[in-house]
C-alpha cells in the first residue's frame, strides 16, 4: 500500500501537460527517490481517467478499459508516495471520486491528498474557446460566452467547462472527506512573471524539490492569437464534412495550429470582451473567498486568481481584422504547401524502394526450375538423404571434397 | 420505510436528513416523489447520490421491484460521457450554505427530462448485458454444446465440397441476420471464388431502417438519432454502399464479375439459392428497441473491445429487445420527399444497370419503388424518450435474455 498518494485532479490549462511530460520522462529518477509516477505510456493517467469517468474519447475509450484499476493496483503496490495526474479527472462525479479514493487505499492506509492546480477565470475561458475550436468546434466567441453565463448549464460546452474549471466545486467532488490540509491548490503566477516559478510551486507540492531531474520538455499546447483562431474557426466550418477525425488531429491541430499559426506571436492575443471581464474577475472573487473559509493549503496565493486586468484595445475574434487573418491564412498554406513536398518527397523515395523490391521478387520468381526442385527435395530427411546420394554419386559431395 | 412521511407540500421540510430518509424509502420500493417527502432519517452513505438516480429508482419501483442489488447499482452510477453532470436534489442543501452557491444548481428529480434517465439507465443495460455474457459462463452447458458444434462445422465445412458457396451483401441487417444464422446451422459463407454473391436488396425505407439498426448494434463509432441520421444523408444526398443498390452491384460486379452475382429483390428465394429449405424471417425490433440499443451500445463501447460489443448486442441485448412492444421505424415526414425521390432514381437505375451488365435478378426490381403518398400514409414510427425509458426499466428490471447458439452474430 502507498504511504502516500498525491492525486493532482485538475484543472486543464494549467501547465499539466508539462508537469506529466516532466514527470513521465523521469519515472526512474523519481523511483530511485521512493516516488512513483505509474505509467508505462504517456497517456496511462488519461485512459484510466477516462475509464473512471466512462468518457468517450475519439475511439480512446476501447484502449481505456480497465486502465483505471491497473492504475490504482500499481498505486496500492508501491511502498512511498504515488502521484497521478490527470486534468480530466476534474470533472469526476461524486460516486466516481468515491470509488477513485477507495481503489487508491483511502480509509485503508494511504495518505491521499488531492491537488488542483488553478488559473484565473480571465485567461481559461478564451483559452477553453480556443481549445474547442482545436477540436473541430465552430462555435463564436459569443456564443461561447453565452451558454457559459447561462445560469441552467445544460448545454454541453457549458456543464464540461464548470465540471473542470469550478474550483469550489470541484474540491467539493474531490475533498470533501479529507482534512483541509491534504487538499492543496496551486495557482498559476499571474502573466509576465518568472517563468519557472510555476515549476517550482508544482515542484514544492510533489515533493520534488532537490532532486536532479530533466525538465528539458516541449511547450505543450501552445496557444493561438486572435486572428488565428477565428483562421481555424473558419476552416473547421469548410473541413469538418470532408475530413476523417484521423486525419484533422495531425493536418489542423498538430501542422497547422501547433506548429505553424502558434509561432505567429505578434497577433493580438484572445482575451474577455470588456463587458465580460468584470463578471469572471466577480466571479474569481467568490471562488477566493470560498477556498480562504475552507482553509486548503494554498501554494502560491489564492489572488492570483483574480487575473490580469482587461486590455486596453480588445480584439473580437468574431470580427477579426481580416489583413491579418489572410496573414495567417498564407502562412498556414505555406505550411501545408511545405508538408506536401516533404510528403512528395517521401513517396518518390517509398516509390523506388517499392520498384527495388519488385525487382528482386521478380529475380526471385526467375530462379531456375533446378533451385526450386532442389529447395523441394531439401524441405524432407528422405529429400536431403537422396540428394546426398546424388551428389556423392557425381561426385560433388561436399563431405568428399 | 413506507409514506407515512408524505404531507403533500414539501415547502417547509428540507435538509440532508430529509434526502436521505427518501434515499432510504426508495431503496425500500418507495414511489413519493421527491417534492411531496416529509420524512427524515440518518445518513446512510458517503454522499447522496444525484437526483439522476434517485428518480430512476423510483421510476424503477413505479413499474417493478428491483432487488437491493440492483438499487444499489442504480444509485452508484453515473451517467456516462459528456452531459450534465449528477445533480443536487433541490432543498437538500440549505440555500444558505456557502456550498450552495457553487455547482450546478440543484433539481426536482420530477423535473428532470427523460433523456437524462436514458443516459444513466443506458450504462446500467450496458453493464448487465456485459454480465450476461454466455461467453463468461464456463459452467452453462448449452453454451459449450452450441460453441462445440459451431466449431466442429467450421471445421468441417471443407469435407463437403459439394456445398453451396456463397456471400451476402447488400441491406446489412438482413445479410448479417441471414449469414449469422447460416453459419449457425454450419453453411458459412465464402468458399472462394466460385462463391455467388447474393445481394438483398429491400425497399428504400426498409433498408434505412436496417442500416440505422445495424448501426445501433454496433460499437465502432458514435450513431446519431433516427432523424439526425436520415437528416444527415439527405443533406448529402448519398446513401451508404450497402443499401444504395446499383453502386452494390456494381462493386461487386467490378470485384468477383458479372456471372457471379445476383441481385436478390424476392427474399423468399434466396433460401433455395444458399441451399437451405428455409430461413428465419428478419428480427426487426421496434423503433424505441433500436433506439435504446443505440444508447446502450455507446455506453457498452466504454466497457468493452468493439467486437465484443458487437456480439453482445446482438446475442444479449437483440432477444432482449426484438419482442418489445412499439410501433417499426418510419420515415419521418421531412424525408419523405428524399426517400420518395431516392426510390424513383433507384428503380430508374436498376433496369439501366442490368442491361449493361447482365446481372441476375430474383424478384421485381419494380417492387422496390416507393412513393411520397405511401410514406404519408404510413404509421408514424419514432423513437419516445418516454417509450426508452420505460423499456429500459423493464430490461433492468427482467434483466437480459440471452441467445445460446454458438457463432455470434
Amino acid at each position: 500500500m502507498s504511504e502516500r498518494v498525491l492525486l493532482h485532479v485538475g484543472t486543464p490549462k494549467t501547465g499539466t501537460s508539462q508537469l506529466q511530460e516532466v514527470l513521465f520522462r523521469n519515472r526512474e529518477a523519481l523511483a530511485e527517490h521512493g516516488i512513483s509516477y505509474p505509467a508505462e505510456r504517456f497517456d496511462a493517467h488519461f485512459l484510466a481517467a477516462l475509464d473512471l469517468m466512462a468518457l468517450p474519447w475519439g475511439g480512446l475509450e476501447t484502449e481505456a478499459i480497465g486502465c483505471w484499476d491497473a492504475l490504482a493496483q500499481q498505486v496500492r503496490e508501491h511502498r512511498g508516495t504515488a502521484i497521478i495526474s490527470h486534468e480530466i479527472l476534474a470533472t469526476a462525479s461524486r460516486s466516481q471520486v468515491g470509488r477513485a479514493l477507495e481503489s487508491l487505499g483511502h480509509g485503508s492506509g494511504a495518505e491521499v491528498h488531492v491537488v488542483v492546480s488553478a488559473r484565473d477565470l480571465v485567461r481559461q475561458i478564451p483559452a477553453e474557446w480556443q481549445e474547442n475550436v482545436k477540436h473541430r468546434s465552430t462555435i463564436s466567441f459569443e456564443r461561447f460566452l453565452a451558454q457559459l453565463r447561462d445560469p441552467a448549464r445544460e448545454a454541453r460546452i457549458a456543464s464540461w467547462f464548470w465540471g473542470v474549471q469550478e474550483l469550489p466545486d470541484v474540491l467539493d467532488r474531490w475533498a470533501h472527506e479529507l482534512p483541509p490540509e491534504h487538499v492543496h491548490v496551486v495557482t498559476v503566477p499571474p502573466p509576465g512573471g518568472d517563468a519557472g516559478e510555476l515549476w517550482r510551486r508544482f515542484e514544492h507540492t510533489f515533493g520534488l524539490t532537490g532532486l536532479e531531474l530533466d525538465l528539458d520538455v516541449a511547450k505543450a499546447n501552445p496557444s493561438l492569437g486572435v486572428p488565428e483562431t477565428a483562421l481555424l474557426r473558419r476552416l473547421n466550418q469548410q473541413v469538418n464534412p470532408v475530413l476523417a477525425p484521423p486525419d484533422y488531429r495531425p493536418l489542423v491541430r498538430e501542422l497547422l495550429a501547433h506548429q505553424t499559426l502558434s509561432a505567429r506571436s505578434r497577433s493580438p492575443r484572445l482575451a474577455l470582451p470588456p463587458d465580460v471581464h468584470p463578471w469572471a474577475v466577480e466571479l474569481s472573487a467568490s471562488w477566493i473567498a470560498e477556498l480562504r473559509r475552507r482553509g486548503y493549503d494554498v501554494v502560491g496565493d489564492l489572488d492570483d486568481l483574480l487575473g490580469p486586468p482587461a486590455p486596453e484595445h480588445w480584439a473580437d475574434p468574431d470580427a477579426p481584422r481580416e489583413s491579418q487573418v489572410s496573414g495567417a491564412a498564407l502562412d498556414a498554406l505555406c505550411a501545408v504547401l511545405l508538408d506536401n513536398a516533404r510528403l512528395r518527397g517521401e513517396e518518390t523515395r517509398l516509390a523506388a524502394e517499392l520498384h527495388e523490391a519488385r525487382e528482386r521478387i521478380a529475380h526471385h520468381e526467375r530462379r531456375p526450375l533446378r533451385e526450386s526442385i532442389l529447395t523441394f527435395v531439401r524441405r524432407s530427411a528422405a529429400g536431403r538423404g537422396l540428394h546426398r546420394v546424388y551428389r556423392v554419386l557425381r561426385g560433388r559431395s561436399t563431405r568428399s571434397a | 420505510m413506507t409514506d407515512h412521511g408524505v404531507h403533500g407540500s414539501a415547502d417547509h421540510a428540507g435538509g440532508e436528513a430529509r434526502a436521505w430518509a427518501w434515499v432510504a424509502h426508495l431503496r425500500d420500493g418507495g414511489t413519493t416523489p421527491w417534492a411531496q417527502w416529509a420524512g427524515t432519517g440518518e445518513r446512510t452513505g458517503r454522499v447522496l447520490p444525484g437526483a439522476q438516480q434517485l428518480e430512476l429508482l423510483r421510476r424503477l419501483n413505479l413499474i417493478g421491484s428491483p432487488d437491493a442489488a440492483l438499487a444499489e447499482r442504480v444509485l452508484r452510477a453515473s451517467a456516462p460521457g459528456r452531459g450534465r453532470p449528477d445533480l443536487e436534489l433541490v432543498g437538500a442543501t440549505p440555500s444558505a450554505s456557502p456550498a450552495a452557491a457553487f455547482g450546478p444548481a440543484p433539481v426536482d428529480p420530477a423535473d428532470l427530462p427523460a433523456d437524462e434517465l436514458v443516459r444513466v439507465s443506458a450504462l446500467l443495460v450496458a453493464r448487465a448485458v456485459v454480465a450476461a455474457d454466455p461467453a463468461d459462463r464456463p459452467d452453462d452447458l448449452a453454451h459449450i454444446a452450441a460453441d462445440a458444434r459451431a466449431r466442429w462445422q467450421a471445421r468441417t465445412v471443407r469435407w463437403r465440397p459439394w456445398r453451396t458457396r456463397y456471400r451476402l451483401a447488400g441491406d446489412p441487417w438482413l445479410a448479417e441476420h441471414w449469414r449469422h444464422d447460416l453459419r449457425r446451422r454450419g453453411r458459412p459463407p465464402g468458399g472462394g471464388e466460385g462463391a455467388e454473391t447474393f445481394v438483398l436488396a429491400s425497399d428504400l425505407p426498409t433498408m434505412l431502417a436496417d442500416l440505422w439498426t445495424d448501426r445501433a448494434f454496433s460499437t465502432r463509432a458514435p450513431v446519431p438519432g433516427w432523424s439526425a441520421f436520415l437528416a444527415g444523408l439527405a443533406e448529402h444526398d448519398r446513401l451508404p454502399r450497402g443499401i444504395d443498390t446499383p453502386r452494390a452491384v456494381r462493386h461487386w460486379l467490378e470485384k468477383v464479375g458479372g456471372h457471379r452475382v445476383r441481385l436478390v429483390v424476392d427474399h423468399d428465394a434466396l433460401p433455395g439459392l444458399v441451399g437451405v429449405r428455409r430461413l428465419p424471417p428478419p428480427e426487426r425490433p421496434g423503433a424505441d428497441a433500436v433506439e435504446l440499443a443505440r444508447r446502450v451500445s455507446s455506453s457498452l463501447g466504454l466497457l468493452v473491445t468493439p467486437d465484443r460489443g458487437r456480439r453482445l448486442l446482438r446475442q444479449v441485448l437483440l432477444p432482449t429487445l426484438v419482442a418489445a412492444p412499439g410501433p417499426a421505424l418510419a420515415i419521418p415526414p421531412e424525408q419523405h420527399r428524399w426517400v420518395a425521390r431516392r426510390s424513383r432514381r433507384l428503380v430508374r437505375d436498376l433496369p439501366q444497370e442490368l442491361r449493361r451488365s447482365h446481372y441476375a435478378v430474383v424478384g421485381d426490381p419494380a417492387s422496390l419503388g416507393v412513393r411520397a403518398r405511401d410514406l404519408a400514409r404510413a404509421e408514424p414510427g419514432l423513437p419516445d424518450v418516454e417509450r426508452v425509458l420505460g423499456l429500459a426499466c423493464r430490461v433492468l428490471l427482467a434483466g437480459p435474455t440471452t441467445r445460446r447458439g454458438g457463432d455470434s452474430a
